[in-house]
């Protein structure tokens, strides 16, 4: 069970990677320009409980209900790293 | 207790610096109970290859990281489908790399406490 | 909890120096320990004679009332420094240069360590 952080948008080379390693139990959370990752369906394809930062998904333009994963400010996003001692980023 | 740090590179060793910065981080934890390890994924493959020479271009070399990995024998991975895909077709003994198959990388990450990406 | 979050790319070009300050105000609300390491280009961010237009945000005064009004802990790579003309002189108070060894200590003994890949 880790923790990934995933900054960067769909075509950076590391976030695939990580993408493409995580589980069903380990929790993900897209930040900054990770965000471009949470509004295609594709995103159901990969594993792990999925949050997204609400500023920076609302600040590039989007809707609350446009996004395809859990919304979170920074006082969950703490929550989370709090409970998840092993973090991938 | 150890703690098991991974430092993970992705980007080019001839053009950026993070190379050279992630093995210069691993050296640097040797002072605490913590077990290093560095992997090299994408382009920063070609690190690997002892033809890839950033000094040519005036730039750090990676070369210089070779007897410090060679002294604290900190463990350097590879991923053989970027070898590759990348054209890597020698790696450089200096490292003594293990190379990794990618459908290892999962249990691989997961098996270190903090996973670095530079 | 101990957090400790590292920062590497450049302030003003990149988001990431936002993101940590978010992250380790709402965590020091919360009444965690925070701290920041500054390494390679973000330490750009330390510079007390950085002066950026009106309407942009002021990232070193930012630091500068974290650090004084709510705890926060600012290291910053010393040769990283060195590397980008920065002295002791430039950087906000309570600031601190420091070096590979604390980057190893805060590793260590940090509850969580989270880095923001260059």
């Amino acid at each position: 069970m880790a923790l990934f952080l995933i900054k960067y948008g769909t075509d950076n080379s590391a976030e695939k990677i990580k993408l493409k390693n995580t589980n069903d139990d380990d929790v993900l959370i897209f930040i900054q320009n990770g965000v471009y990752w949470t509004i295609n369906s594709e995103i159901n394809n990969i594993k792990g409980k999925k949050f997204t930062l609400k500023s920076d998904f609302i600040s590039r333009g989007y809707q609350e209900s446009s996004s395809l994963t859990d919304l979170i400010d920074y006082s969950q996003f703490i929550d989370i790293i709090e409970e998840n001692e092993k973090i991938i980023g | 207790m150890d703690k098991k740090i991974l430092f993970v590179v992705y980007q080019s060793p001839v053009g950026s610096v993070w190379i050279n910065e992630a093995f210069r981080t691993a050296f640097g934890m040797y002072g605490e109970d913590i077990e290093p390890s560095v992997l090299l994924i994408e382009e920063a493959s070609v690190g690997l290859s002892p033809d890839t020479k950033p000094e040519t271009l005036g730039l750090l070399p990676i070369s210089m990281v070779h007897r410090f990995v060679k002294r604290y024998e900190t463990s350097v991975y590879g991923v053989k489908e970027h070898c590759e895909k990348y054209g890597v077709k020698n790696i450089d003994e200096n490292f003594s790399a293990k190379i990794l198959n990618e459908s290892e990388l999962n249990g691989f990450f997961h098996s270190f406490d903090n996973v670095i990406f530079m | 909890m101990k957090l400790t979050i590292q920062v590497m790319v450049q302030p003003y070009t990149y988001e990431d120096l936002d993101s940590a300050l978010k992250i380790a105000e709402a965590g020091l609300e919360k009444g965690h320990e925070v701290g920041i390491f500054l390494f390679c280009d973000s330490v750009l961010a330390i510079n007390s004679l950085i002066k950026p237009i009106r309407a942009d945000r002021n990232i070193p005064e930012k630091i500068k009332n974290l650090i004084a009004e709510k705890g926060l802990k600012v290291d910053i790579c010393g040769i990283c420094m060195d590397y980008r003309g920065i002295n002791t002189d430039m950087i906000i108070p309570g600031a601190k240069s420091s070096g590979l060894p604390e980057l190893a200590e805060l590793i260590y003994k940090s509850d969580r360590f989270i880095n923001f890949m260059a």
